[in-house]
C-alpha cells in the first residue's frame, strides 16, 4: 500500500475539474427536485394522485420503481433515488477504470511501479477517492434538503442511499479493472454488469417480482425507503458487498502481471480485409455507431412508453400552464413533453457526432494518420472518410430514435422520426463547426469545439429560464429547428435548408483548409 | 546523376524554433543512405516534408522526379514509410494492419509477408493494443519490406528493437538494397548505419554539416593508434598532424592526422614496438567531432 497518499494527490490533482463538478451537481440535484415537487404539487390531493399515476404506469415503475410514499420527501426520493444511483454508479465505473486499468494500459502505472508504490496502492487510491466523492455528494445533498423542510435523519438515509450505487459500482468496476488487458473491456464489462442489475430492478418492480430488487444495488438504493419507513439496516448490505468485492479486487490483483490481465487477451484474424480509407474508416467508426444506434432505438422506445401514461399522470393545473406556454392553447402534454425530450435528445446525438467530427483530429494526435497519409491515400479522401460517419451517424440515430419513439407512442413512428430528423440540420452544423476548426486550429479544435457546445447548451437552458437575451439564443443553431410536432412540417423548411447550408459550407471549408496545412501530430 | 530525394536549403519554421536552416540532402537511386542527426536535429521534419506532410517555408524538395506535397498521392504508390514512433489502432490486429497498408499502396507479397512476420517472430493475430513499442514497430517494418516500391522511408526504424531483430533487420535492408530500391535510413545509432550505408549525411541543428561515402568521410578525419613500446617513448608530441597524445610508462596512445601517419610510424619503430593497434574512426567519433560544437 506504500504510496497509497501519493497517488490519491495524483488522482485529485487530474481530476481537479471533474470531481468538484459532479459532486457539485449530484449534491444539488436533490434540492432542485424537491423544490419543483413542492412547487408542483402543492396539496395532498395533488401527490396522491400523481402518486396514482405513477404507479399505473410500467415505465416509470420500471425506470424509477414503486412511490413508497405520497409525501413531499416520498416523491423527491422517488423522483430522484434511481436515476441518482445510476449517474453515480456510471461516474464511479468511469472513474475507477480511468485510475486504474486505463493508467496501466497506457504504460504510467509501469512509470509508477518502478518507484516506491505497492501493487495494491493504485486500486486503494482509486476506491478511497471514489468512495469518499460519493460520501461526500450523499452528505453534502443534506442540507438542501433539510432546507427543504424535509427531517434531517431521513435525508441523510437518502444520501447514503445514492451514494450506495456509487459505492458498489466502484467496487464492481476495481473487479472488472483485473479481469482484462483492456480498459474498454473493463470499462465495457462493468457497465453491462450495472445495466443488466438496473434490468433486474426494473423487472422486479414493473412486473411484481418484489425479491428480484434485493439482488441488484439499484434496488438497494430504493429499499433503504428513505421518508417512508427509513430502513437504515439495508446499508449494512450494500456495505458488506462492497467489502466483499473490494477483497476479491485486490486477491486478483495479487495473482496477475501488471498490464496482464486474468482473462486471456482476445485474438483477432491473421489477415485483414480492410479495403482503404473508407473501409478503416467503417471499422473504426462501427461499434460505437452500432452500440449508440441501440442506446438510442431503447431511450426513444422508453420516451414513447412514458409519453403514453403522460396525459393522464401530470394533469395538474400547474403543467398544464406549463404546456400552454410552451405549445400554444390546445397543445397535448404528450405532444410538448415529445417536443421538449426529442430537443434534449437531440443534443446527445450532436455528442456522439462530434466525437466522430473530431476522430480525424484525435488520428492525427495520436500519429495514426501519419502512416496511412504516407501511402497514397489523399487528404480529401482520408477527412471525407471520417466526416461522412459524422453526417451520416446522426440521421441514423436520430431516425432510429424517432422511429421507435413513435411506435412505441401510438405507432406514428414516421412522424415522430420526421420530428427528430429535423433536429439534423442543427446537429450537422455542430458537426460542421468541428470540422472547420480541424481544420484552422487542430490542436484546439476538440476543446473548442465541445466547449462551444457546452455553452450552446447552457445558453438554450438559460433561455428556456427567460435568462438571456433572444439574440444571444439565436446563435445556437438548435433554436432555429422548428417543432414540427407543434407546428406542422410547413414551418421547417427554409431555416432547415439554411441550417444545412451552413453546415455545408463549414464542413467544405474545414476540409479545405485541412488540405492546405502542415499535419500536427501531439506532442 | 539520378536522385531519389534531392533537398536543397529546405527551411522550417515553428513559430521561433527554426526547425530546418537550409538543410541539403542528396539520396541516389539503389543507395541506402544514411541520414544522421542527434535528436532534435530536424531528421523528421525533413522526413514529413517529404512525405508531403508538411510544406516547407523555403527551398527546393524533389521526392522520385516529383513535388512530394502537390504528388503526395501518386508518389506514395511508389514508398513505403516507417515512422519512428508507431502508433497503430489499438483494435485492429498486425495483420489487418499489414494487408490495409498493402492493399492502399496497391497489394503486398504474401509468401514475402509470412517469411517477413516468420523473421521477426511477429504474432500477427495480436491486436495492436497488445503490442509493445518493438512489436508495433515490426508490423509497419513488415508492411513496408512486403510491398513492392523503389523507395523505403525509414525514421529510427530499429529504435524498439532488439539485438537480434536488429540484426535481421539489416539483413532486410540490404536483400532490398540487392533488388534495386532506394533506401533513405534515418538514425542516431552508428553502428547501424555503418553496417548498412553507402552514403551518409550528417546533420546538425536543421543544417547539413557533412554529407559522402564513408569512405570518403573518412578521409577527413584522424586515425587512432595505440601502441606498446620496447624503449623510451618518442617525442611525438612535437611533430604536426598528432593530437591527444597519452603517456602511461611505455604504453602510448594518440590520434593522428592521415598524411602524418607514415611520420609516426617511423618514429614509433626507431624506439621499437611490442604491440600496435589502429583503427579508423568509428561514426561515434565523426559524430563527436561534429556535435561537440553544439555540446558547449
Amino acid at each position: 500500500m506504500t504510496g497509497t497518499w501519493t497517488l490519491i494527490r495524483l488522482i485529485l490533482r487530474r481530476d481537479r475539474v471533474l470531481l468538484p463538478v459532479w459532486i457539485a451537481i449530484s449534491a444539488l440535484l436533490p434540492l432542485s427536485v424537491a423544490s419543483a415537487t413542492a412547487a408542483l404539487y402543492t396539496d395532498q390531493a395533488a401527490r396522491d394522485a400523481f402518486a396514482a399515476a405513477s404507479m399505473s404506469n410500467p415505465a416509470q415503475l420500471a425506470m424509477r420503481g414503486p412511490v413508497y410514499e405520497a409525501s413531499l420527501g416520498g416523491l423527491t426520493a422517488w423522483t430522484l433515488g434511481s436515476s441518482g444511483a445510476l449517474i453515480g454508479a456510471l461516474v464511479s465505473v468511469l472513474l475507477v477504470i480511468r485510475h486504474t486499468r486505463a493508467e496501466e494500459e497506457t504504460g504510467r502505472r509501469e512509470l509508477l511501479a518502478s518507484g516506491v508504490v505497492g501493487r495494491h496502492a493504485p486500486l486503494a487510491a482509486a476506491l478511497t477517492v471514489v468512495l469518499a466523492a460519493n460520501l461526500l455528494l450523499g452528505l453534502l445533498s443534506v442540507p438542501g434538503l433539510v432546507g427543504q423542510g424535509l427531517p434531517v435523519g431521513s435525508s441523510v438515509l437518502f444520501g447514503l442511499s445514492t451514494a450506495s450505487a456509487g459505492w458498489a459500482f466502484a467496487a464492481v468496476a476495481a473487479l472488472t479493472a483485473q479481469l482484462t488487458a483492456a480498459s474498454g473491456t473493463a470499462r465495457g464489462l462493468a457497465v453491462a454488469v450495472g445495466g443488466l442489475l438496473f434490468a433486474v430492478r426494473s423487472v422486479a418492480d414493473s412486473e411484481g417480482v418484489a425479491w428480484l430488487a434485493w439482488l441488484s444495488p439499484f434496488g438497494w438504493a430504493r429499499l433503504t425507503r428513505p421518508y417512508a419507513g427509513d430502513r437504515w439496516w439495508v446499508l449494512a448490505v450494500v456495505v458488506v458487498a462492497v467489502a466483499v468485492l473490494t477483497a476479491v479486487a485486490f486477491a486478483l490483483s495479487t495473482r496477475r502481471d501488471v498490464a496482464g490481465g486474468l482473462l486471456p487477451a482476445r485474438r483477432g484474424p491473421a489477415t485483414g480485409t480492410i479495403r482503404g480509407a473508407y473501409g478503416l474508416a467503417w471499422r473504426l467508426h462501427r461499434s460505437a455507431l452500432v452500440g449508440s444506434g441501440i442506446g438510442f432505438c431503447l431511450l426513444g422506445a422508453l420516451v414513447g412508453v412514458a409519453a403514453h401514461g403522460m396525459d393522464a399522470q401530470v394533469d395538474t393545473p400547474q403543467f398544464r400552464e406549463l404546456v400552454a406556454t410552451i405549445g400554444g392553447p390546445g397543445a397535448s402534454i404528450s405532444e410538448v413533453f415529445f417536443t421538449f425530450v426529442m430537443y434534449v435528445l437531440s443534443q446527445l446525438v450532436t455528442a456522439v457526432a462530434l466525437v466522430s467530427a473530431l476522430r480525424a483530429r484525435s488520428e492525427e494526435a495520436a500519429g495514426r494518420a501519419e502512416l496511412l497519409l504516407a501511402a497514397p491515400v489523399g487528404r480529401v479522401r482520408w477527412a471525407l472518410s471520417h466526416l461522412v460517419f459524422a453526417l451520416a451517424g446522426p440521421a441514423l440515430l436520430l431516425a432510429v430514435m424517432g422511429a421507435a419513439a413513435g411506435l412505441a407512442y401510438d405507432g406514428g413512428a414516421l412522424r415522430v422520426a420526421g420530428a427528430t430528423l429535423a433536429y439534423l440540420p442543427a446537429v450537422w452544423t455542430m458537426v460542421g463547426f468541428a470540422t472547420l476548426l480541424v481544420g484552422v486550429l487542430p490542436r484546439q479544435a476538440a476543446a473548442v469545439s465541445w466547449s462551444v457546445f457546452g455553452l450552446i447548451m447552457l445558453v438554450d437552458l438559460l433561455a428556456e429560464f427567460k435568462l438571456v437575451d433572444g439574440s444571444v439564443r439565436d446563435l445556437s443553431p438548435f433554436v432555429h429547428v422548428p417543432a414540427t410536432l407543434l407546428e406542422g412540417a410547413s414551418a421547417a423548411v427554409v431555416p432547415l435548408l439554411g441550417l444545412t447550408a451552413v453546415a455545408g459550407v463549414l464542413a467544405a471549408g474545414g476540409v479545405a483548409l485541412l488540405r492546405r496545412r502542415d499535419l500536427v501530430p501531439s506532442g | 546523376m539520378n536522385a531519389a530525394v534531392r533537398i536543397e536549403a529546405l527551411v522550417k519554421s515553428f513559430g521561433r524554433t527554426r526547425a530546418l536552416d537550409g538543410l541539403d540532402l542528396t539520396v541516389r537511386t539503389g543507395e541506402v543512405h544514411g541520414f544522421l542527426g542527434p535528436n532534435g536535429s530536424g531528421k523528421t521534419t525533413t522526413i514529413r516534408i517529404l512525405l508531403g506532410q508538411m510544406r516547407a517555408d523555403a527551398g527546393r524538395a524533389e521526392l522520385l522526379g516529383g513535388d512530394p506535397w502537390r504528388d503526395a498521392t501518386e508518389l506514395h504508390r511508389r514508398l513505403a514509410y516507417v515512422p519512428g514512433d508507431v502508433t497503430l489502432w489499438p483494435s485492429l490486429t498486425g495483420g489487418e494492419v499489414i494487408d490495409l497498408l498493402g492493399r492502399v499502396r496497391g497489394g503486398l507479397d504474401p509468401r514475402r509477408r509470412d517469411e517477413l512476420l516468420e523473421r521477426f517472430e511477429l504474432d500477427p493475430r495480436k491486436k495492436c493494443r497488445a503490442y509493445s513499442k518493438g512489436n508495433r514497430q515490426k508490423v509497419a517494418l513488415v508492411a513496408a519490406f512486403a510491398s513492392d516500391v523503389e523507395l523505403l522511408v525509414l525514421d529510427e526504424p530499429t529504435s524498439g528493437l532488439d539485438p537480434l531483430m536488429e540484426a535481421v533487420f539489416n539483413e532486410c535492408v540490404l536483400r532490398e538494397k540487392g533488388d534495386g530500391r532506394t533506401v533513405l535510413l534515418s538514425s542516431h545509432i552508428l553502428s547501424e548505419v555503418e553496417a548498412l550505408c553507402d552514403r551518409v549525411s550528417i546533420i546538425r541543428a536543421g543544417r547539413t554539416v557533412e554529407s559522402g561515402s564513408l569512405t570518403g568521410l573518412r578521409h577527413f578525419t584522424r586515425t587512432s593508434v595505440t601502441a606498446q613500446l620496447t624503449g623510451p617513448t618518442p617525442a611525438l608530441a612535437a611533430l604536426p598532424g598528432v593530437y591527444d597524445l597519452t603517456v602511461d610508462g611505455t604504453r602510448l596512445r594518440c590520434q593522428v592526422d592521415g598524411d602524418a601517419l607514415t611520420a609516426v610510424l617511423g618514429e614509433l619503430s626507431k624506439v621499437g614496438v611490442r604491440a600496435l593497434t589502429t583503427h579508423p574512426p568509428t561514426l561515434e567519433e565523426l559524430f563527436l567531432r561534429h556535435y561537440e560544437g553544439a555540446a558547449r
